[in-house]
């Protein structure tokens, strides 16, 4: 197979910028969580580094490099080290199918906005969504830790209970599109975005979202009250971040494929003409979209692991089924 | 009394009767069964020890039985020699006994026969000796009371510490060498651990886990420790651990005069420290007898401070049991920003916002400062009220907290009883005791209010009585504010030491957590011969394991929360 | 096709050398002075009894099983899915009964008690 240079220069700028994109926004994600948290909750916020606090990521990064790196005698340490990066991985590569625009002209080339474009790229997202609890489940098993040890089990359950309704949210917009590539599922909402055919949907796919980042009312593996911190309990500097870049980068990329299937992805008006666009409106909804997973974290209060598990099951999974059963029904049925 | 071991007590000041130890089971099962002295309020220990060779040195154990039913108390004592003290343990009859027992068995020394697991509960295993003892002597000891004459020697501070930087009464176990010490876990807890494990049994076999929740963090109602045995996430046994910020508030108590004692009390549950000098002038006031009795202006002060202060409490409580269900500090932080305001009102009139230090023998320390009454009464008229809809609205029927709350962590009426639970955790079970009513004190009989009860004794029902105890008190408080009359806010002078006459008492009030009372001996010297505090939070502690048990790792912490236990008050 | 299956390979590659670089910039970076007692396990202050490598007992393991089965058929149903506007409608229809079937399967499993928590 023959690949051009300038082809294989593109691909390595592309993965450049989506990973440093990535990077900044997990970053600027926790500042906006938690400037908006300290508004919800009537206080001010850090302020202090920078204008209006803008540094601040950049001294957390700061001091967490320079802490020192504790692992626990007992831990089995392969593993150990092991588990975050595992945890880092999917949580980078799962944005690859994702577009972020349409294609623009650049030095006199066809440059598409967005890593590739895989006509099974639900199947991906699906699939490596279901490796990342794989991280998390070593972690809390290689601490040697009980409260890590029994963060790690609950988010597997977690896991069990949330993939399948997921699965079955990501049929609903491959049926109304026909297709598995996200390239052709937002070119179909060209008219009327998928939430408004689709809104139990796009209600299944958000909270079983949440769940799938461990995102409260679903923060089950590192339940403060009880488990201190869950499966990460015993990490710390570097490593301890790495999983909160995991889980930061995961809320990130979960916002723009929620956006991708149900609010028409990068487009928005004008978007044909401009294709730059593009980037900024997909920015536009992934941003509303973390600022509702935060205003959720702020009010509810947690589920009980056995509630969460009936409620994914009793609840979630039969909404589900019924959805995707009537959409079938509706599409045969009226032809659409 | 119908029984012929019994004696009336004689000794000047005392009431209640004397009871032989061998008769003490037999005797307190009637009391409960047929006359209805069914709540075991306080058990304490005395410590008569005389250097007089005429009279003869013993201990005393303090039962107070109270019907929970309403009405006064039956007074229990069993006195018992001071080398080998034994005494039957109540646990059978009433579990509530339990820590109580524990504690005196700790810090006094009487053995309890037949207790089912009598181990130090406030000091650590290695402790030596029984601190409360009166021949006990502190590390830096000095004198026997409270002013240390030395302390001002040519104008220049002076700390024994200084002196001497070891201490001069270290004592240590039997073959204990400090040097070579290394922490060890605590065997007798986790047998009985282990020991509570063995009943319980499963289909399928796998192992249990031993988790620590607490003393750093799990969850954060400060240094309180829960040993816990798991099977997955179950709780299959699960013993309280407590005694981290013990500071032996008690033998300080002993040591200080009765004034110096006042602002100690705030320092035991400093959420709510209107209440704990409201027990303690109480107790000490019952000791004076009328020549203290305050004046109208300063009942009316005293009434309304302790309900600002249950309030206060209780919008904390709620708060900070919301955080325990998972919500991130959103109710907690709105819960208390009326707590604020009364704390505010609480520094306008008494200096200080915690340790208010505000109620005094015959009366309270100072007078409300001008324009502050207005502030009050728009609180207690139009801030408060709303803030109570506020949370019920947004929290009472929010589906979470409804299904984290209901069935959860269950208290039956009769183990409530039984268990000597008071206050909203007593309430919350459908047991309508409340010693505002049920026995009353000041002048809370003037005052139109209903005694909240709910009656399922789950985490939601402990929460909705707080939100409906908060709106009685802001009943009582619209009263008190409305009648508030002009006059003295103290009998007599405000003096720097009081004499109080030889004797005992038992000062108890309501307080936001539960019955607050305070037993004191008196022998007539300026410092209390023995100061007891019957602490809510520690006692309400009692039930933890029985609510626990068979639930889920995350109820565990719901339900200490719902208990709502400050630990300076648990550990003293 | 495969090109862009190669690019996710490659992006899949940087981002796995990513992670490393944190890490690799804490070992230069960052003091380390191990000793005992920073190296004891985290139990809230208190010395962990007991292992925590046990036969711990998974009260979901049912669901882990059911979960299996249905997992697999979700995934049947993205192929059907996808090509639903082009398929006969007989076929449409064995799909609509496919669900059927697998609401059928998870009632079954809700009645046998599969998904109470124990």
């Amino acid at each position: 197979m023959q690949i051009e240079t300038a082809l294989l220069i593109e691909w390595v700028v592309k993965s450049t910028i989506l990973i440093f994109a990535l990077l900044t926004g997990f970053a600027y994600t926790t500042f906006y969580e938690r400037r908006l948290l300290a508004l919800i909750q009537v206080r001010i916020g850090p302020n202090r580094t920078g204008p209006f606090g803008f540094l601040q990521p950049a001294a957390d990064g700061l001091k967490l490099i320079f802490k020192e790196e504790l692992i626990p005698a007992n831990a089995y340490k392969f593993v150990f080290i092991l588990a975050p990066i595992l945890t880092v991985i999917p949580a980078l590569i799962i944005m690859a199918v994702v577009p972020w625009g349409g294609a623009i002209e650049l030095f006199g080339r066809q440059i598409a906005l967005g890593l590739t474009d895989i006509n099974v790229a639900i199947l991906y997202l699906l699939s490596v969504a279901s490796i990342s609890v794989y991280g998390i489940v070593l972690a809390g098993w290689s601490s040697d830790n009980k409260y890590a040890m029994m963060g790690g089990l609950r988010s597997s359950a977690q896991m069990l209970s949330y993939e399948l309704s997921l699965g079955l949210a990501f049929v609903v917009p491959i049926l109304l599109a026909g297709s598995m590539s996200l390239n052709q599922i937002i070119e179909a909402q060209r008219g009327v975005w998928f939430i408004f055919y689709q809104p139990i949907a796009a209600l299944v796919f958000y909270i079983a979202m949440l769940a799938e980042v461990n995102r409260a009312p679903f923060d089950m593996p590192e339940a403060e009250q009880e488990l201190t911190a869950g499966y990460h309990t015993e990490y710390s500097g570097m490593k301890f971040s790495l999983f909160f870049m995991g889980e930061y980068m995961k809320m990130i990329a979960v916002s723009a494929i929620f956006a991708t299937l149900f609010l028409g992805g990068y487009r928005g008006p004008f978007v044909d003409t401009y294709p730059l666009l593009g980037p900024l409106y997909l920015f536009l909804k992934v941003f509303l979209s973390l600022g509702l997973m935060i205003w959720i974290r702020a009010t509810l209060p947690r589920l009980r692991y056995d509630r969460l598990m009936a409620f994914g099951w009793k609840i979630l999974l039969p909404l589900s089924i019924l959805n995707v059963f009537v959409t079938a029904v509706i599409i045969v049925v009226f032809g659409l | 009394m119908r029984f012929s071991a019994l004696k009336r007590d004689e000794r000047a000041g005392y009431e209640g009767h004397i009871v032989p130890a061998s008769s003490l089971l037999e005797v307190a099962k009637a009391l409960r069964d047929e006359d209805g002295f069914d709540l075991l309020s306080s058990v304490t220990a005395v410590d008569y020890l005389t250097d007089n060779e005429e009279e003869e040195s013993f201990f005393e154990v303090v039962y107070h039985l109270y019907k929970s039913t309403g009405g006064g108390a039956e007074v229990l004592r069993v006195q018992v020699p001071r080398e080998n003290p034994v005494v039957p343990s109540l646990v059978e009859l009433y579990p509530g006994a339990d820590f109580q027992e524990r504690e005196a068995w700790d810090l006094m020394g009487i053995k309890f026969e037949g207790h089912p697991d009598l181990r130090r509960i406030l000091m650590w295993e290695g402790f030596a000796g029984h601190p409360l003892r009166k021949d006990w002597k502190e590390v830096y000891f000095e004198e026997e009371a409270k002013p240390f004459g030395n302390r001002w020697p040519g104008g220049q501070v002076y700390r024994v510490e200084d002196q001497n930087p070891y201490g001069k009464n270290n004592q240590y176990p039997d073959g204990f060498d400090p040097e070579s010490w290394v922490e060890t876990e605590d065997p007798l807890l986790y047998e009985n651990l282990e020991k509570a494990a063995r009943e319980y049994t499963e289909d399928i076999d796998t192992e249990q886990v031993v988790v620590n929740l607490g003393p750093q963090h799990p969850s954060t109602h400060g240094v309180f420790r829960m040993a816990v045995r798991l099977d997955g996430e179950t709780i299959v046994a699960l013993k309280p651990v407590m005694g981290y910020l013990h500071r032996n508030h008690e033998k300080i108590g002993e040591r200080n005069t009765y004034i110096m004692n006042m602002p100690f009390t705030d320092r035991l549950d400093y959420l709510a420290s209107m209440s704990n000098n409201f027990g303690y002038a109480l107790a000490v006031e019952k000791l004076m007898g009328d020549k203290v009795a305050p004046p109208e202006r300063a009942e009316y002060l005293r009434v309304i401070m302790a309900e600002l202060t249950r309030i206060s409490n209780h919008l904390w409580a709620i708060g900070f049991l919301l955080n325990d269900l998972g919500a991130f500090f959103t109710p907690a932080l709105y819960a208390i920003e009326e707590r604020e305001l009364i704390l505010d009102i609480f520094e306008a009139t008494a200096g200080s916002r915690m340790m208010c230090n505000y109620f005094r023998f015959g009366g309270v320390a100072r007078d409300l400062p001008a324009g502050i009454l207005p502030r009050m009464k728009d609180l207690v008229n139009e801030r408060l009220p709303r803030k109570i809809d506020e949370l019920d609205l947004y929290l009472s029927e929010n589906e979470l907290v409804r299904s984290r709350g209901e069935g959860v962590g269950i208290i039956t009426p009769e183990d409530a009883i039984a268990f000597s639970a008071t206050g909203p955790v007593l309430r919350a079970s459908g047991v309508p005791y409340d010693i505002r009513r049920a026995d009353p004190y000041s002048i809370y009989d003037r005052f139109k209010f209903d005694v909240a009860v709910r009656y399922h004794g789950d985490v939601y029902d402990r929460y909705m009585i707080r939100v409906d105890e908060m709106r009685q008190s802001l009943r009582i408080l619209k009263q008190a504010l409305k009648d508030l009359p002009e006059g003295e806010i103290l009998t007599g002078h405000n003096p720097y030491q009081v004499r109080v006459p030889a004797g005992e008492a038992y000062g108890r009030v309501e307080g936001p957590k539960g019955e607050l009372g305070y037993y004191i001996v008196s022998n007539g010297k300026p410092s209390p011969w023995r100061y007891h505090v019957r602490a809510p939070s520690f006692i309400n502690l009692t039930i933890l394991e029985k609510m626990c048990v068979g639930q889920k790792v995350a109820d565990v912490v719901v339900n200490l929360g719902s208990i709502d236990i400050v630990l300076g008050e648990v550990d003293r | 096709m495969l090109d862009q299956w190669l690019f996710v390979g490659i992006f899949v590659s940087i981002a796995a050398v990513f992670p490393l670089l944190p890490l690799v910039m804490a070992r230069f970076l960052a003091p380390r002075k191990p000793n005992r007692i920073k190296q004891e396990t985290y139990e809230c202050g208190i010395e962990t009894v007991g292992d925590t490598w046990v036969q711990f007992k998974i009260q979901y393991y049912v669901y882990a099983l059911v979960f299996l089965i249905f997992d697999i058929e979700t995934v049947f149903l993205y192929p059907w899915a996808v090509s639903f506007d082009v398929l006969p409608l007989f076929a449409v229809f064995e799909g609509v009964l496919f669900i059927l079937i697998l609401a059928a399967g998870l009632f079954y499993a809700w009645r046998k008690g599969a998904l109470e928590w124990s």
